[in-house]
């Protein structure tokens, strides 16, 4: 599908508008808000790459997240590390995590990964839990000190803000650029149709692992990223809302999708927060979005468009 | 440490019990597998429903067990057939991930909606037979264990007389082995379907309703059971009951012997990690896939 | 003239059930040949097994003399073997041209920071492709779709799609799975002169299909399956006037036949 002819302006505009937002507002509620967005959008974005590009439909994320939020954590708090070495360190580690992972279950059937997968996840959590002399159990590590750099403290939302928008766009930008790439063509390609792809002379195992590790490790760098933003880690960081979040992001935009999806992800962020619903209700509500888009659009809303363009162009064959 | 035979019995039972109801929950997954290829993400919900459903008529009956218990199995079953009839029938054989987001939205609604109505602080549940016990030799067992472990086996017992000696269950085993071959011989698929989907989740609501004395209830507590009994599927072989079930008891036993004597951080870890393991080296199951054997 | 494809002893079974069984056949190379058999004689099961679908159990497949005996599909393709599909895939929410430039192992093959940064000679190598896959698409008269989306073909469009894909990808050979089954009866002629005009290029094709027309009028041999093995082989002409091959399809001894005409 071809994007607008206008679509790089309104990026241009986006990124100045996201650039200004501390300036035009000193609620730091709102800012709060904005930065979960941004690492919220980062991490389903990377899902879309593994469900949406690549047809897995990976729970593993989840225990990405974690072990990324834990991994900086540690470093920083126990090796005293820097922020900065600590976020890497993240990405190190679930590259090689994701890798080893990866290796194995994108050989097996597609059920198998689901189970595969969310068993990991929920592994990652009970470790969080239960190996008390490095995650501290059920209290978690509290108090991560603000990011430094060069003598500068990120020590408000607003200064903190800058950090998860300049690695937003850095990894939306990686990931855009992958998925127009040669590369994004043929993952979409082996999700439509594996023998075809195979009797072409493309072997699909090696483009799936790849897509498996850059999104496990986008996905805990984020992590990492979000852990220094709530200034503390605990099991709940692991809590299967964060997954349903990610993944209402991905299958309303419509998988596959990059733009779709960026814009579900800026929807999903802000309405519930304007609306101001409890914590439960809007889970009731993604809840209830997520079967109706299940029931009445599949392939999200970008699916949808499409549907309706291609029924259009076979009218106008005919 | 010493090794009494009394603790090792104690912890038999406890793993006996625990498999009995992962078997329940897991047995209505294989079997809704089996007949629909869906893996019911909204399942561990229907073990939680049941529960809630046991704890608040339990009053209405004077605390008294059994009718409580009628009410959650008849109450789980039916919300399975407003499943199957709103959602799951729509739902094409090879739409595997859609089933999952599907299945996977209803559990959102219910843990979510449940929490919202009776917030997330655990719930203790009283029923006549308070905390009543019954002497064997040098152990203990409360009156509720041994209800909840008689109630599965008589649950099992039944399943496998309706799966092998009824009109319903022939015409369930063979959907699952041959769509077609059924169809042409006039079994009607959207009625055993949907039977089959009010039957797993009665088998899931009695598994919470059995639970709920035992346990601490919370909108929570199906989550926390759901994935491994996923797992436990995967490992008797999709689709396949007995393997479900077998399986399910072993994992039971293990969980509480390593509970046992190597302490809870153990415990679950332990566990997960036999799955991922077992999952990867049979992708399809220990045991045969898709058959739906009950013998 | 040499063999681009050597088929000797190739054998298969299903559970049991023998579905090959020793069959042997060469395609020469540059030429057309078909493959012919009444339902069930194990050719499908043959081509699965050539283009590593399926794994053989016993037997050895050679291309051009290179031994491809077990390969994996990719590698059979890689090797210069593209096949295409008795029910016929292509990718359906991409445009022809993307359908075609995923088949180009050149395209597909770039670097890959070069993809990401979009070098320019990763462009060179784009534009040459698409170059190439509009000459292709040209070829089999679908120009006029060329960016819509290939689920909205008709189903003897996409079987010209996945032709010129596999032509895309610059085989040595391509072997087609029933190429006009289900394809307007008016446009056979058409399909037959684009083979003609890819096999002119060079192009060796093996090709599975039940139109004896179409196959008596593009092939120099035919070789024909009964029961999972070969029964005969050589020039259409030869091959329909051999009793043994009447018997196969229509079930009668020649005699019968003679007596029913």
């Amino acid at each position: 599908m071809s994007e607008p002819r206008w679509t790089p302006y309104a990026v241009l505009a986006a990124i100045i508008l996201l650039f200004a937002l501390p300036s035009l507002t000193a609620s730091n509620y709102y800012i709060a808000i904005a930065i979960s967005g941004l690492i919220f959008l980062s991490a389903a974005a990377a899902l879309n790459l593994v469900y949406g590009y690549a047809g897995l439909l990976s729970f593993a994320q989840l225990g990405f997240w974690g072990v990324g939020g834990y991994c900086a954590a540690i470093a920083v708090m126990d090796l005293h590390w820097s922020f900065w070495a600590g976020v890497l360190f993240a990405g190190v580690v679930n590259v090689i995590l994701g890798t080893v992972i990866g290796v194995v279950i994108t050989r097996t059937t597609r059920h198998a990964f689901v189970v595969v997968t969310l068993t990991f996840a929920l592994l990652a959590s009970l470790i969080a839990r239960d190996w008390i002399d490095v995650t501290r159990g059920p209290l978690g590590i509290p108090g991560l000190p603000p990011p430094q750099f060069m003598g500068f403290i990120f020590n408000t939302s607003a200064r903190f803000y800058y950090i998860a928008l300049v690695f937003a766009l850095l990894m939306l930008a990686f990931l855009y650029a992958l998925m127009t790439s040669r590369i994004g063509l043929v993952l979409k390609a082996i999700k439509q149709n594996d023998p075809l792809v195979e009797s072409e002379g493309i072997s699909p195992g090696p483009y799936k692992l790849a897509a498996f590790v850059i999104a496990a490790t986008i996905t805990g760098m984020a992590g990492a990223i979000f852990a220094f933003h709530l200034k503390v880690i605990d099991p709940s960081f692991l809590d299967f809302y964060y997954m349903q979040t990610f993944l209402i992001i991905v299958i309303i935009g419509g998988a596959g999708s990059f733009w779709a999806v960026v814009l579900a992800g800026a929807a999903m962020v802000i309405l519930p927060e304007a609306l101001r619903f409890s914590n439960e209700l809007r889970m009731v509500i993604y809840g209830v979005v997520l079967v109706a888009v299940m029931m009445f659009m599949p392939a999200g809303i970008s699916g949808w468009l499409e549907t309706r363009r291609i029924r259009t162009l076979r009218k106008a064959l005919r | 440490m010493e090794i009494s035979a009394t603790y090792l019995l104690q912890l038999l039972l406890n793993g006996l019990m625990l498999g009995l109801i992962y078997a329940l929950i897991a047995v209505g997954l294989a079997l809704i597998f089996g007949v629909l290829e869906v893996i019911n993400f909204a399942h561990g919900e229907f073990l939680m429903l049941g529960g809630y459903a046991m704890a608040l008529s339990l009053p209405l009956f004077g605390l008294s067990y059994w009718p409580a218990l009628a009410v959650a199995v008849v109450v789980t079953s039916l919300i399975g057939v407003v499943l199957y009839e709103c959602f799951l029938r729509h739902i094409g054989q090879k739409e595997f991930e859609r089933s999952i987001l599907t299945t996977l939205g209803i559990s959102m609604i219910l843990l979510y909606g449940m929490q919202y109505l009776f917030t997330a602080t655990p719930m203790m549940v009283d029923t006549a037979y308070g905390f009543d016990g019954v002497e064997i030799g040098s152990i203990r067992i409360s009156v509720t264990r041994l209800i909840a472990g008689g109630l599965s086996i008589a649950a099992f017992s039944g399943l496998y007389c309706l799966l092998k000696f009824t009109q319903f269950g022939r015409a369930m085993r063979a959907i699952a082995q041959n769509r077609e071959a059924a169809m042409m011989v006039g079994i009607k698929p959207r009625h055993v379907a949907r039977n089959a989907v009010a039957l797993a989740s009665a088998l899931c609501g009695l598994a919470g309703a059995a639970l709920a004395p035992i346990q601490l209830l919370h909108p929570a507590m199906g989550q926390a059971i759901i994935f491994k009994a996923f797992a436990l599927v995967v490992i008797g072989g999709l689709g396949n009951m007995t393997g479900a079930v077998v399986v399910a008891i072993a994992l039971g036993m293990m969980e509480s012997w390593i509970g046992g004597f190597f302490g809870i951080v153990w415990q679950e870890g332990a566990i997960f990690t036999v799955m991922i393991v077992a999952v990867l080296l049979r992708p399809d199951g220990i045991f045969q896939r898709g058959s739906m054997r009950v013998g | 003239m040499s063999a681009i494809l050597s088929v000797s002893g190739l054998t298969k079974s299903f559970s049991g059930v023998r579905a090959v069984q020793n069959a042997s056949f060469d395609v020469e190379d540059g030429s057309i040949t078909g493959l012919i058999g009444p339902n069930g004689s194990g050719k499908s099961t043959t081509i699965d097994c050539i283009s590593g679908f399926q794994r053989l159990d016993a037997g050895r497949v050679e291309l051009g003399g290179q031994d491809i005996t077990g390969l994996n599909a990719a590698s059979v393709a890689r090797a210069g073997l593209i096949r295409t599909f008795q029910n016929v895939r292509v990718y359906d929410s991409y445009n022809l041209l993307d359908n075609l430039l995923v088949a180009d192992a050149s395209f597909r093959d770039t670097n890959w920071m070069d993809a990401l940064l979009r070098t320019p000679s990763f462009r060179r190598t784009r534009t040459k492709s698409q170059d190439r896959a509009r000459e292709l698409i040209d070829l089999v008269g679908l120009t006029r779709l060329i960016d819509a989306p290939a689920t909205v073909l008709s189903y003897g469009q996409k079987k010209l799609l996945a032709f010129a894909a596999a032509m895309m990808a610059r085989p040595r050979l391509i072997v087609l799975d029933e190429p006009v089954a289900g394809v307007n009866p008016t446009r056979v002629n058409e399909v037959a002169e684009i083979l003609r005009k890819a096999n002119a290029t060079g192009i060796s094709f093996l090709i599975v299909e039940h139109n004896v027309e179409f196959i008596n009028s593009l092939c120099s041999k035919v070789v024909v399956f009964e029961q999972g093995t070969k029964l005969t082989e050589g020039a259409p002409e030869q091959v329909r006037n051999d009793p043994r091959v009447l018997e196969a399809y229509l079930g009668m001894a020649p005699a019968a036949v003679a007596e029913a005409s």
